[in-house]
């Protein structure tokens, strides 16, 4: 007990010493007019997020903005505290790209309270009278298109198609709208295709590569096979050869692909030929998108509650004139 | 032989009384805080102060219950399984979503009952497997660790529950609530390690489990009290982290567990049993959350951040392993 009066006494003196003298550095701008956005990224374990992280710094060192950075690791609660610090820091803005909808709602309920302008990229948050806006990219209708051009390229070859889908996490709503995507495309024609395997991934590579190939035991005749993210392909690409399935579309034996991203493997994979098409996001447009709204809540201008991305399908036949849109392919050709 | 002369004896026996005393985090955390105040933008204002606050009371409540395990000589890695089982199966109970209390009165109350329950009956479960089984226990705990975490996983096939009562999202979210919930299981803890023959049994049997079983203490059901009562810290810290993010998730807190032992493990708290105080872990999350509020506020990117608390994790089991051979030698 003796020892800790002591410290505490200790942290008393200088803490009154630092208040007195005024040496506690400002939280204030140290650039007037300068704007500081502090970005909270949920991972950083795909391509597309390095993607976005690398855009953001260059979009925000363009605007001549501050940006402050936090990475979670997965983790909801690291990445609560992560926006406390945001907010103590006194920052203009927050882009945060949650982990799911609903834990991002305390979250931005703490910016609202603090009058800090809060944007969701990416994954917009659940129905609730916190008040944010969401970049998002439009994932059901980019799926439903990507899905019917890889449904019509495969009934071209056979009037049966066996299919399978790798689902995301299903506690992502992204995941969700690209699941429902690929159903109701499907559903359109369910008397020529039979969905015989429904993968969860979790968007972890392990579980996918586990699933996809236990699927591919059970239905090495497969025809088609669609992926919620890109992130998979390569767990698709190995399960593929080892059951000497792994073929270009020029190839007999060869399963239809499709994926969802844009990313740099997806290019690859196109311009090889083993993959047919991809739901791309434009992340230029939505890494934009996302500081404008912050720049212009600043500025105490309108903005759209929801910024939709449409995205764009790219596919083995129009990938020369899209992929100076493609995100993936930019970043292979630099 | 060596001859001592009597200065050299003097310093011998300040060295093993610091080393002995575990002192060294009263003075580290604050002097830590002050510099941090002085070089660190934004870290001492009220705001962060209260941030920090905030970020470490789960984590104390973690500690406490893993300060008692590590004084055993044990250690327990399935607490933040535990953490996650207890928050789903707190959340199924009283969900406004069809959860099983939902039209109960005291579902909130209830729900935490459960969730104490809960987490106290896994850690009675490693409890029974280390101490009448004798397994080691980093495999035991390792073992359910992936079991509790499996069942929060399959039990919910991975998704989150939602829609908790506001009442019990109250826990978590109010730093006053969190605080007197966090401050009485501190209290308690201390009171049993420090003023009951319980206390004393459980540093007995971490210094040397043989001469405590010749000396007649209950060895077994010290171990199942250590383990059960650190499966109850975890359901405690489950409520506090599960009322914040207002959502029951059977990941939840899971990349905690490396906070968890580097804060103890900086305190002092000896990984080799028989020594550690609750106040060494209360200074030890402290010092803990104050490095890694500071690394954020001075921007290091997330990579730097984990770097440095493994490297900060390493020096202290390092010091913590010559301390103990030190002690030994001069013994």
């Amino acid at each position: 007990m003796k020892i800790l009066k002591q410290v505490l006494i200790f942290l008393l003196v200088l803490s009154m010493l630092i208040l007195d003298t005024g040496c506690s550095p400002s939280t204030k701008q140290d650039t007037k007019n300068q704007l500081t956005i502090g970005i909270a990224f949920e991972t950083l374990q795909t391509e597309y997020w390095v993607a976005s992280y690398k855009l953001f710094q260059s979009e925000c060192s363009d605007n001549k903005i501050k940006m402050l950075e936090a990475v979670a690791n997965g983790d909801a609660n690291r990445q609560f505290e992560q926006i406390r610090n945001f907010i103590s820091r006194k920052v203009n803005g927050i882009i945060v790209v949650p982990k799911d909808g609903n834990t991002v709602i305390p979250m931005i309920k703490a910016a609202n309270k603090a009058g800090i302008p809060i944007v969701c990229y990416n994954r917009p948050p659940s129905k609730s009278d916190a008040k944010s806006v969401s970049v998002i990219a439009d994932n059901y209708k980019l799926t439903y298109e990507t899905v019917n051009f890889l449904i019509s390229k495969a009934l071209q070859k056979k009037s049966k198609i066996k299919a399978m889908i790798l689902v995301g996490d299903l506690g992502d709503i992204n995941a969700i709208e690209r699941r429902n995507g690929f159903e109701d495309a499907v559903s359109k024609f369910k008397d020529n295709i039979e969905i015989v395997a429904r993968i969860p991934t979790e968007w972890n590579n392990e579980k996918a590569k586990a699933g996809i190939a236990n699927a591919l035991q059970a239905h090495p005749d497969v025809d088609l096979i669609f992926t919620s993210s890109d992130l998979h392909l390569p767990a698709i690409a190995s399960s593929l050869k080892e059951i000497g399935r792994y073929k270009k579309s020029s190839e007999d034996g060869h399963v239809i692909l499709g994926s969802f991203d844009g990313d740099a493997t997806a290019y690859k994979m196109i311009l090889d030929g083993y993959l047919d098409a991809v739901g791309v996001q434009d992340v230029f447009f939505e890494v934009k998108s996302a500081v404008k709204a912050i720049m212009d809540l600043n500025e105490n201008k309108e903005c759209d509650e929801i910024i939709r991305d449409p995205g764009l399908v790219v596919t083995q036949e129009n990938i020369e004139t899209m992929k100076s849109k493609m995100w993936g392919a930019i970043l292979v050709n630099k | 032989m060596i001859q001592v002369s009597s200065g050299n004896t003097h310093i011998l026996r300040l060295i093993t009384g610091f080393l002995k005393s575990g002192s060294f985090i009263f003075w580290i955390t604050p002097s830590l805080f002050v510099f941090l105040s002085i070089i660190t933008p934004g870290f001492f204002s009220v705001n962060n102060i209260l941030n920090i606050l905030s970020s470490s009371l789960p984590l104390m409540i973690l500690c406490t219950g893993q300060t008692f395990v590590l004084i055993t000589g044990g250690i327990d890695l399935s607490i933040m399984s535990i953490v996650a089982l207890t928050s789903i199966v707190g959340s199924k109970a009283i969900t406004l979503d069809q959860g099983w209390l939902c039209n109960s009165d005291y579902s909130v109350l209830i729900g935490i009952i459960i969730m104490l329950l809960c987490g106290a009956i896994c850690g009675f479960l490693n409890g029974i497997i280390v101490a009448f089984i004798q397994g080691p226990p980093f495999i035991v705990t390792l073992s359910t660790m992936i079991l509790f975490s499996g069942i929060a996983i399959w039990s919910t096939m991975s998704s989150n529950i939602y829609n908790l009562p506001p009442a019990f999202c109250q826990i978590g979210s109010s730093l006053g609530l969190s605080l007197i919930f966090t401050i009485l299981i501190i209290i308690m803890a201390n009171t049993i390690l420090q003023r009951t023959p319980l206390g004393k049994w459980l540093y007995a049997v971490g210094s040397n489990i043989q001469t405590s079983f010749i000396s007649g203490v209950p060895i077994k059901p010290i171990l199942v009290f250590t383990y059960a009562f650190s499966g109850f810290c975890a359901a405690c810290a489950s409520i506090l982290l599960t009322g914040k993010l207002e959502t029951g998730s059977p990941v939840l807190g899971e990349r905690m567990l490396l906070d968890v032992i580097g804060a103890t493990v900086i305190a002092g708290i000896s990984l080799y049993g028989g020594r550690g105080k609750i106040t060494w872990a209360i200074f030890g999350v402290l010092l803990f959350t104050i490095i890694d509020n500071s690394l954020n506020l001075l921007n290091f990117s997330f990579f730097s951040i984990m770097i440095t608390k493994g490297i900060i994790i390493f020096i202290a089991a390092f010091l913590d392993s010559m301390r103990t051979k030190l002690i030994k030698d001069l013994s």
